[in-house]
């Protein structure tokens, strides 16, 4: 499903930093692997390049046997659209929109008729159906993340990847979006790539990728 | 651009107005609407002016159109049998009334305090049916002292202020204030010496009208040895039911022998004042769109900038930058819009009825707004553009930053 090879991330400046040094990974269809490291290992760069929300320096990355470098800037944002979900540890919702427009709005703008249903279906599945009209300020932080995962799920991606999603999640909502990736990897057989710096999270998940220093240390 | 990607634009845009600040909305739309009352305001105010002064010009000096005699082959000095000239004049369709004139030059002598110190000053004469000229011009209307009687008798004559002085500002050659019921005497360029009792004086400071004097057309006529004949025979239009271009086209078509200008031709030094008001009235409105511009910008722009992280999670999750760009254009539509309804409201139920419960006066009249459907038009087309461009830039710079920045900052 993911094929990374040799993947380099310098971020400029008057001294450039070298977050990524050349990793390689892959990850099958259906997996649900978790990225850990220490704050700075380059966790979330790596996970910001798989999900083409930045462009590395060098390397490659094959998603689903296509080499999305290669795209264009169009043909990214398309991708993303169409192929890739993102759950972002701040949420990352957009304010003016309910839960339900949050979660729907993606596939509308791919033009989906059938997306408010679907929309509905998500949040039922994350356990807000009673929440669906209300705005992101008037969820806790455990709701707005579920309401993220709903959204990411939209377009039915062939990969989601998850930027540290209960970083700001107490220990029960944490649980319970764990709890919710195990759901979807079993059930809907969907690829997940989290990111996430709590040891304890590993019972989730199939296989543990640590790295260090912006390279992979060990696998388990 | 898809329909789904119109939609998708529409869907941000209404969202972001319907969430948004009602406070910041209403302010944007507050300033806005100022804006757009400059722009219609000052270019209003101007061609008001520029409108009013040729109106005072048309009514009292020019009429619409004036038929001189024969310019070529040769010039002749009279426009002959001008009660039949004027009765065809009258048949076509629109036009109001006809005047004929005898233009005459004379020097005046005016011994005010009658101790024998005459003051002498050359002026233009007109000899006029001064029933008639009620009809086309409204001299008549603009009396300061005595009248402008139907009939005028031949030992009468009727003065400009600025020729008789003693009706606000001194001019350097007038008569140093006539007073009616005393005589002055004028000698005609033909050499013929006569004098008149002043019936009456008017008022008018637009053109030189002000600095001329009336007397009848039999005078008139006795004094150049002729009958029924006319220097020129001014001709008043409704211009509602034709153009000038075709009133002159039926006059020349009628009368060829003759000669046609418009008041446009006559209006001389005053023709560049109005000019000058309207390149004027151009550079404001131009100033007024980019000062409209410049603040949809900076607001567009904060607005845009304050909406980074939502740009940037949109972006995130796959909306197109020319999505997102057309959802702000989209908002700056709407404020420009709501500007101009605004604006427009300020305009037409405040400053409007305003100026009519308190007129402001000016030379020509009480200061009024002058629009032309041409020009309402261009002032909204260009608020609405610069709204669009105002709204695209700013949208387009920030939905150029990347993803990440966006978001996080």
């Amino acid at each position: 499903m993911i094929n990374v090879e040799n993947l380099v991330k310098t971020y400029p400046g008057k001294v450039p930093t070298l977050a990524l040094k050349g990793v390689s990974l892959k990850i099958a269809e259906g997996e649900l692997v978790a990225l850990m490291g220490r704050s700075g290992s380059g966790k979330s760069t790596l996970l910001h390049q798989l999900g083409l929300l930045d462009l590395p320096t060098s390397g490659s990355v094959v998603i689903n046997k296509l080499d999305v470098l290669s795209l264009s800037d169009a043909e990214r944002t398309r991708f993303r659209l169409q192929h890739l979900g993102y759950v972002f540890q701040e949420y990352a919702l957009i304010a003016e929109f309910t839960a339900l427009e949050n979660v729907y709005f993606p596939a509308m703008a791919f033009g989906d008729t059938s997306a408010k249903e679907r929309a509905a279906h998500l949040l039922d599945l994350v356990g807000l159906q009673e929440r669906m009209n209300h705005y992101p300020s008037e969820m806790s932080g455990g709701e707005q993340q579920r309401v993220a995962i709903a959204r990411s799920l939209i377009n039915n991606p062939k990969v989601l990847f998850a930027d540290e999603p209960t970083a700001n999640l107490d220990t029960v909502s944490s649980e319970v979006v764990f709890r919710l990736f195990q759901k979807l990897n079993k059930e809907l057989k969907q690829t997940i790539l989290v990111v996430t710096h709590e040891p304890e999270d590993k019972k989730y998940v199939d296989r543990v990728i640590w790295l260090k220093d912006g390279l992979i240390e060990k696998e388990e | 651009m898809s329909r789904t990607d119109i939609k998708t634009a529409l869907f941000i845009a209404y969202k972001t107005i319907i969430k948004g600040h009602k406070s910041t909305v209403a302010l944007i739309i507050f300033i806005l609407s100022l804006s757009f009352f400059n722009l219609m305001f000052v270019s209003g105010f101007l061609s008001g002016f520029s409108d009013g002064i040729m109106r005072s010009m048309i009514d009292t000096s020019t009429a619409h159109i004036i038929v001189i005699p024969q310019q070529e082959p040769t010039r002749k000095d009279f426009i002959l049998d001008s009660n039949s000239v004027r009765a065809q004049i009258q048949t076509i369709p629109g036009v109001i009334s006809t005047a004929s004139h005898y233009q005459l030059g004379g020097s005046f002598a005016y011994d005010k305090e009658n101790n024998g110190k005459f003051k002498y000053v050359s002026a233009p004469i007109i000899g006029v049916t001064q029933s008639e000229e009620k009809n086309v011009l409204t001299v008549s209307e603009n009396m300061v002292s005595g009248e402008f009687p139907d009939i005028l008798n031949k030992d009468e004559i009727i003065l400009g202020a600025n020729l008789s002085g003693g009706f606000g500002t001194k001019q350097t050659n007038d008569l140093g204030g006539a007073i009616v019921g005393h005589k002055v005497q004028v000698t005609y360029a033909n050499g013929i010496t006569r004098i008149y009792t002043i019936r009456g004086i008017f008022k008018i400071t637009i053109g030189g009208i002000g600095s001329t004097a009336f007397i009848s057309t039999k005078e008139a006529e006795a004094i150049l040895s002729t009958y029924n004949n006319a220097s020129e025979i001014m001709v008043k239009v409704d211009l509602t039911k034709n153009t000038l271009a075709n009133y002159i086209n039926r006059i020349q078509s009628i009368l060829p022998e003759l000669t046609t200008e418009t008041y446009i031709d006559r209006l001389s030094t005053v023709g560049v004042l109005v000019s000058a008001f309207n390149v004027i009235a151009i550079i404001v409105s131009i100033i007024s769109i980019i000062v409209a511009a410049i603040t949809i910008f900076v607001m567009i722009y904060v607005n845009a900038v304050s909406k980074r992280r939502q740009i940037g999670i949109l972006k995130a999750i796959g909306i197109k930058e020319s999505i997102i760009e057309l959802s702000y254009v989209i908002q700056s539509l709407f404020y420009a819009i709501l500007g101009v309804i605004g604006g427009t409201i300020i305009i037409f139920l405040a400053v409007i009825p305003f100026l009519a419960a308190r007129p402001i006066p000016m030379p020509f009249g009480n200061a009024s707004l002058v629009y032309t459907s041409l020009g309402i038009f261009i002032n909204i087309a260009s608020l609405i553009i610069a709204g669009i461009l105002a709204g695209f830039i700013p949208a387009k710079i920030v939905a150029k930053e990347n993803i990440l920045k966006s978001i996080w900052g």
